[in-house]
């Protein structure tokens, strides 16, 4: 279960861009031609649509990266939120409700200015469950999201509600509106940064399924060319777009290759300028591409993940036993291009503490101890793994050597599809450990400790429960101060650490590869941006 | 000879009803969810799942589900995948690309496997057949995918003779590459098989009479020999033909040929019952009437089999 699709969020835009002339060396891939033209690969299937609100995958949202501006964005020197299509964003005292005030004089690209009106019926429909848009949950925070998405029961078709708006959302003038959210939450304005929020223009609202394939949006670049089933995505520079400093790329094109290895054997051959380094050629990248590939921490932990229903998992100590028999330094290792987690968020995030974890250090004398106080372990301990994943069956094994020769247990394997194991966990059936694995959507601690250790959060692989915990992430929610809000949420993790319902293992880096021709942007706040590339 | 078409294709209904079924089933016990599948780690709204499963008839009993899939091919409303793409326009972008790989790719291996196979066949134990033998051996041994890759590598990337993946530069170069490594190991059996055929044939007793008789070599040879040793070659063309379509699964996604196969590819990896039945149909009808014609063909080549 390291299958982190979906989860790149706004501020993690990793565009993949393929060019067409990658080193020097001429070949032409059917690129828009001019100086300073990309052609993006992605290692995925091809899109079928381009909407930003009914899209959560990472390929989906890397294109709807180039073709729609976000409210507000990460800056990738500072780390600090600045604007983009937001002139500011203001919570009240008790950030419940927020006042969203857009610059002027932004249009969309058919020439029709960008208004509030438009963001407040774009999000409707969103949040309108029978539409059945992929960012319905990012609105379950605001006032109204309940009337739009009644329980609708298993096997029938959500119908539309009467109500057609979120309570929460108001218009006020042309340019402003607010949201007032179910609860306090001061986290929200940095949720804004999700791409997935982007307005669509009235006439797409209309019809969405008849601009599928013809988007109109609000960033630097638009369609240079129609865009079939089958096609690459070819974009140009939108000369309209005034809302922030563009990219300098003249030209951008998409190709889809579905399969990693072959589109990085395309990058080898001198076709592509940018494209990710598939997990089989980790090992191998630097020297089949020498000087010419970037790499960045990835905003992702992973985890070893305990079932919160086994009795026999109950005792923390015993938890704490298993994370000290982990020679962390040699899975991190073994995974490659990663380093031994220290805490439950990932180090590009602003509360991150190197030091967080007390029982992360590989200690093989002090697991055995823990284990004895924890009464020891009867049984066989089960690790599944995910058949899907090339390396699911390696990584369970060295955990599994690890547990048997430090700690003296029995281990077995089981190997199933990374869904059947979902299923499994949520039901409450599955045996043993698993691995988890959690990327953020918007760049803060609370996006990590909310969905995976609050009470029925999101995802909460564990099914863990402790109401201190909650309590002082509801604290932090409603703290306006960022510094002391952090602080709470700091507290939060120290409680999720001496629980530890999952074990922190370790955090990778992503590997890029880039020709000469280009730079990516590289930043240790939002990754690696071929988007953002300067070009030599 | 219509009465025989007629059976053939009458036979073939409830064998095809079978097949479908089958595979149905197969995917249905394909384990994990696959809206789940879709989302990796990430929850998705319980609207946007109940909506998706209602739409792909997810919720049904199995039996259901096959029937109203089978009931959407044969209506010829195909509707969409999961992901949200037009199960028809992707017929019409995908079977050209396809026919085109397997075309070249036959027309290269029957290029190979005739001429080395009649090669080796008329002139045993020479060098050429010596080399043959070996060559072929180990062809066959050598998995497709690591050829695949190889050949990707060595020729695309390092070489640069032909593309390394995609069909942005039409046919036939795009195709070239996977066509030639498609044929070239496929003319291994091929050509064994032949030239076998040959020498078990040249030991014939019609072949020593037409010798007795004063014809001449290469009468004797071309008229008498190679058309009897061509048989069982027929017979061999049905099976390869069949087997083509799993082995396009692996080329095109290798080399990003945008195919049916691919698109079987993607539809077993999310468990989409409707598009596996679906193709697995095409398959199927394709590999009926290629049969029919092989029968049809041995007919007209050998006179024994026409009033079967």
């Amino acid at each position: 279960m390291r299958r982190l699709t979906g989860v790149v969020g706004a501020a993690l835009g990793l565009a993949l861009v393929l060019a067409s002339c990658g080193d020097g060396k001429s070949s032409d891939s059917g690129s828009g031609g001019g100086a300073k033209s990309e052609v993006i690969a992605i290692a995925a299937d091809p899109l079928e649509y381009i909407n930003p609100l009914n899209e959560n995958g990472s390929p989906g949202i890397q294109v709807a990266m180039a073709m729609f501006a976000p409210l507000v964005t990460t800056d990738p020197n500072t780390g600090k939120l600045q604007n983009v299509m937001a002139d500011s964003v203001t919570p009240d005292k008790t950030s419940q409700t927020w006042t969203i005030k857009l610059k002027p004089g932004n249009t969309f690209q058919n020439g029709q200015p960008v208004t509030a009106k438009d963001y407040v019926d774009s999000w409707n429909m969103t949040a309108e469950g029978s539409n059945a848009w992929k960012n319905n949950g990012f609105f379950s925070k605001v006032d109204g999201y309940d009337a739009l998405n009644p329980p609708t029961a298993d096997g029938a078709t959500p119908k539309p509600t009467a109500v057609k708006t979120l309570s929460g959302l108001k218009q006020v003038d042309n340019l402003t509106f607010t949201v007032k959210l179910k609860v306090p939450f001061s986290q929200f304005g940095l949720t804004l940064q999700y791409l997935g929020l982007a307005p669509l223009p009235e006439e797409v609202r209309k019809n969405p399924d008849a601009y599928k394939r013809k988007p109109i949006g609000n960033g630097p670049y638009k369609l240079a060319a129609d865009w079939n089933a089958g096609d690459d995505i070819k974009l140009a520079k939108w000369d309209g777009y005034k809302a922030s400093a563009a990219p300098e790329a003249d030209s951008i094109t998409y190709r889809f290759i579905p399969n990693a290895d072959t589109a990085y054997n395309e990058f080898l051959a001198g076709n592509v300028d940018f494209t990710d380094v598939p997990s089989t050629k980790v090992k191998s990248f630097k020297t089949d591409a020498p000087d010419q590939w970037v790499t960045s921490v990835s905003s992702g932990a992973n985890y070893l993940v305990f079932p919160a229903w086994d009795p026999r998992y109950k005792n923390p100590k015993l938890r704490h036993a298993f994370s000290e028999a982990i020679d962390r330094k040699a899975f991190a290792d073994l995974v490659g291009l990663s380093d031994p987690a220290k805490g439950l968020i990932a180090p590009d995030i602003n509360g991150y503490r190197a030091d967080a974890c007390k029982y992360c250090d590989f200690d093989a004398t002090k697991a055995k101890q823990l284990l004895q106080e924890a009464g020891g372990f009867s049984g066989v301990v089960n690790i599944s793994y995910s058949t899907t994943s090339a390396t699911g069956q390696i990584f369970a094994e060295a955990i599994g050597n690890m547990l048997r020769q430090n700690l003296g247990l029995q281990v077995k394997y089981t190997g199933k599809q990374g869904s059947e194991i979902t299923e499994l966990a949520d039901s409450r059936k599955l045996d043993g450990l698993r691995f988890g694995g959690w990327g953020h959507d918007y760049p803060s601690i609370e996006d990590y400790l909310t969905p995976m250790f609050k009470s029925n959060g999101d995802a909460n692989f564990a099914g863990y429960s402790n109401p201190a915990l909650d309590a002082l992430l509801a604290k932090g929610d409603a703290e306006p101060d960022q510094d002391k809000a952090i602080k709470l949420y700091q507290q939060a993790e120290d409680i999720a650490l001496e629980d530890m319902p999952l074990i922190p293992l370790y955090t990778k880096s992503n590997a890029y590869l880039h020709s000469a021709k280009i730079e990516p942007r590289v930043s240790k706040y939002v990754g690696v941006s071929a988007l953002w590339a300067t070009f030599k | 000879m219509i009465r025989f078409v007629a059976r053939r294709v009458l036979a073939a209904i409830p064998i095809g009803l079978v097949v479908t079924l089958g595979v149905y089933a197969l995917v249905f016990a394909m384990p994990g969810d696959p809206l789940r599948e879709l989302a990796g780690d990430k929850p998705i709204p319980a609207a946007v799942l109940a909506a998706k499963r209602a739409q792909f008839h997810l919720d049904d009993p199995f039996i259901v589900q096959y029937l109203l899939s089978m009931k959407d091919i044969l209506t010829g409303h195909f509707g969409t995948t999961f992901a949200g793409a037009d199960i028809a326009d992707q017929l019409r972008l995908r079977i050209p690309v396809t026919l085109k790989l397997t075309l070249l790719a036959n027309a290269f291996q029957w290029t190979l496997g005739l001429f080395f196979g009649i090669y080796a066949g008329f002139k045993r134990n020479g060098w050429v057949d010596r080399s043959l033998l070996l060559t072929t051996l180990v062809l066959l041994a050598v998995p497709g995918l690591v050829a695949y890759f190889a050949a990707q590598y060595l020729f695309g990337v390092e070489l640069k003779w032909f593309p390394v993946s995609g069909v942005l530069e039409g046919f036939p170069r795009s195709y070239l590459l996977p066509a030639l490594v498609i044929g070239v190991l496929g003319f291994a059996g091929l050509a064994r098989l032949l030239r076998t055929s040959i020498v078990e044939t040249v030991n014939a007793d019609f072949v020593k009479t037409a010798r007795a008789k004063g014809l001449g070599e290469q009468r004797v040879l071309w008229r008498h020999i190679l058309p009897n040793a061509l048989l069982p070659v027929i017979t061999f063309i049905g099976l390869d033909l069949a087997g083509m379509f799993g082995g396009a699964i692996i080329t095109e996604s290798i080399f990003n040929l945008p195919g049916l196969g691919q698109f079987m590819f993607q539809a077993i990896k999310l468990k989409e019952g409707g598009v596996v039945v679906l193709l697995s149909t095409l398959a199927f009808i394709s590999f009926i009437v290629i049969n029919l014609l092989v029968d049809v063909l041995y007919g007209v080549v050998d006179p024994r089999v026409r009033n079967v």
